[in-house]
């Protein structure tokens, strides 16, 4: 029984991480392309999860079609804000810097405006599918097993676009060098436009699986921000597969951690593995020592 | 005489405050084969990257087959025909040696054309199509500049700008490398390259130019300069 569940929690914890490895994989985007912090990343989460509720609840769209419509605003959204503000700043003298001060002032402004526009009580959407799967004793709720097929999905297509496609190979060799790709003949100032819009979609998917579990609130970024770093700092900073590993990691060693504890540690869980890794391998348990 | 294909007039770049390229004047014909000869820090690889739009100019300007290109952005360049080997290679680094080469042709006026370039450098260089799966990151010195030789070729330039071609190489491969400059030149290439060494500089070349302080200080052909008493002021310091 009680290996029952634990495994069960080692499938909870695959499939939290899961979410952990969507919204690591956006800050890693943005990081490894553009070399840009974004600490707004928490938000275009939040408004995802708000773009989700409107659709899915006050206009009452069924989910298949409430979810992929909040995923596509949010990549405009994520786009037209990257053009109106840290746009302006790239290449600038100072701009490492500036961006990571514009991108924590537009996270106030952003979590502000939520306040304003939406109010601020807490929203939540009705689960996507009701029942339980039930193996050998191991019951795992359809709404989640549902979080995992998205989470695994939405990684496969953005595995191969960034592997497959002409705008992936223009992303990885952005990423990798600048000049030498401008040289080729590949927009910079484009590319650093579609990532960030990318980045903001994969938050919002994040958004749209957890909106049944986890309240939306015009706060709700920060929480998710903080674990986004965790996920990016254990899989190397910049780097997208290792994002994907050290979300599922998180997630699988926080829910192992609470069972030997309880819940109210599972922050300091991941912070602490956080820690360990920042001592033992700076450069991240996946990535490359620079 | 024919037009000029690349005309460089009054040239000026800052980085910052501080000035790097002072009225630098320069031209390149068609099929031509021109070294920008100069010490350390004397703007030779700023001229190349000014050209290619890398390194903005503070006034002068840059015409190519008639069109001032001054202010146009790196990644049109392509598209007007000129293309650029950068200064140590600068692959992708974690990229395949095939998926470097592709990206030469990345702009859509190169991508039509893509299979059949391929095969051509791949003929040049036959280690492309050997290698192809291999990161470019974890090849020696001399293959990573083929690689980079080989991108630049993808967009089918008519004027290559080659940012000290030979810089690190043993000198076996330079002489590689040499001869595959004079073969891409064969085939109607205009090449621009810069270099420190006086020799490498001229036993190539149709014309050059000695660069100084940022300002040009003698210009002419290859034998010309090699003889000439400002080279060996400038080199030898005599």
């Amino acid at each position: 029984m009680t290996f029952t569940i634990f495994l069960e929690q080692i499938i909870n914890g695959l499939i939290i991480g899961s979410m952990y490895a969507l919204i690591g994989s956006g800050i890693a985007l943005v990081y490894g392309t553009m070399r840009v912090l974004n600490l707004a990343h928490g938000e275009f989460y939040m408004l995802g999860g708000y773009f989700v509720f409107f659709l899915a609840v006050t206009y009452g769209l069924p989910p298949f079609l409430a979810i992929p419509v909040a995923v596509v605003g949010t990549f405009f959204l994520g786009m037209l804000i990257q053009r109106m503000t840290i746009h302006y700043l790239l290449g600038k003298e100072g701009w490492m810097f500036s961006t990571i001060a514009a991108t924590l002032g537009l996270s106030i402004v952003l979590q502000n405006a939520a306040l304003l526009l939406f109010g601020e009580q807490f929203q939540s959407v009705p689960y996507y599918l009701d029942g339980m799967l039930e193996i050998a004793g191991i019951r795992i709720p359809y709404q989640r097993l549902l979080i995992f097929v998205v989470a695994l999905g939405t990684i496969g297509v953005m595995t191969f676009v960034l592997k497959k496609t002409r705008l992936g190979w223009a992303i990885r060799a952005t990423a990798q060098d600048r000049d030498a790709a401008a040289v080729v003949g590949i927009p910079a100032q484009r590319i650093y436009l579609i990532t960030f819009g990318l980045a903001a979609a994969l938050g919002a998917v994040a958004a749209a699986m957890l909106a049944p579990i986890y309240a939306i609130n015009p706060w709700s970024g920060l929480p998710i921000l903080l674990k986004g770093f965790v996920v990016v700092i254990l899989g190397g900073l910049g780097s997208f597969p290792g994002a994907i590993a050290g979300g599922l990691l998180l997630g699988v060693v926080e829910a192992i951690g609470v069972q030997l504890t309880s819940s109210e540690w599972r922050d300091v869980i991941g912070f602490a593995l956080m820690i360990a890794v920042i001592w033992w391998r700076p450069w991240g348990l996946f990535g490359k020592k620079a | 005489m024919s037009e000029p294909l690349l005309t460089v007039e009054n040239l000026n770049v800052l980085y910052g405050d501080y000035q790097v390229l002072w009225d630098v004047s320069m031209q390149a014909r068609a099929g031509e084969i021109v070294a920008v000869l100069g010490p350390n820090g004397s703007g030779k690889s700023t001229v190349l990257k000014a050209i290619m739009g890398l390194a903005p100019a503070k006034s002068g300007r840059i015409m190519f087959e008639g069109r001032d290109i001054t202010r146009v952005p790196t990644h049109e360049m392509v598209a007007l025909g000129i293309s650029m080997v950068l200064e140590r290679r600068r692959l992708f680094s974690a990229m395949t040696v095939r998926e470097n080469v592709l990206l030469g042709a990345y702009h859509r006026s190169a991508g039509k054309e893509a299979k059949s370039r391929l095969e051509w450098v791949e003929d040049l260089f036959p280690i492309l199509a050997e290698r192809r799966d291999q990161i470019a990151g974890r090849m020696s010195g001399g293959e990573q500049q083929m690689v980079a030789i080989a991108r630049s070729l993808m967009s089918k330039p008519r004027l290559l700008l080659m940012d000290e071609p030979y810089l690190g190489l043993s000198p076996r491969i330079v002489k590689q490398i040499a001869g595959i400059i004079q073969r891409i030149n064969q085939d109607g290439v205009a090449v621009i390259f810069n270099e420190q060494n006086v020799q490498l500089s001229f036993g190539l070349s149709n014309h050059g130019y000695l660069l100084e302080g940022g300002r040009v200080v003698l210009s002419g052909t290859g034998q010309e300069m090699i003889g000439s008493d400002v080279i060996r002021r400038v080199y030898l310091g005599v």
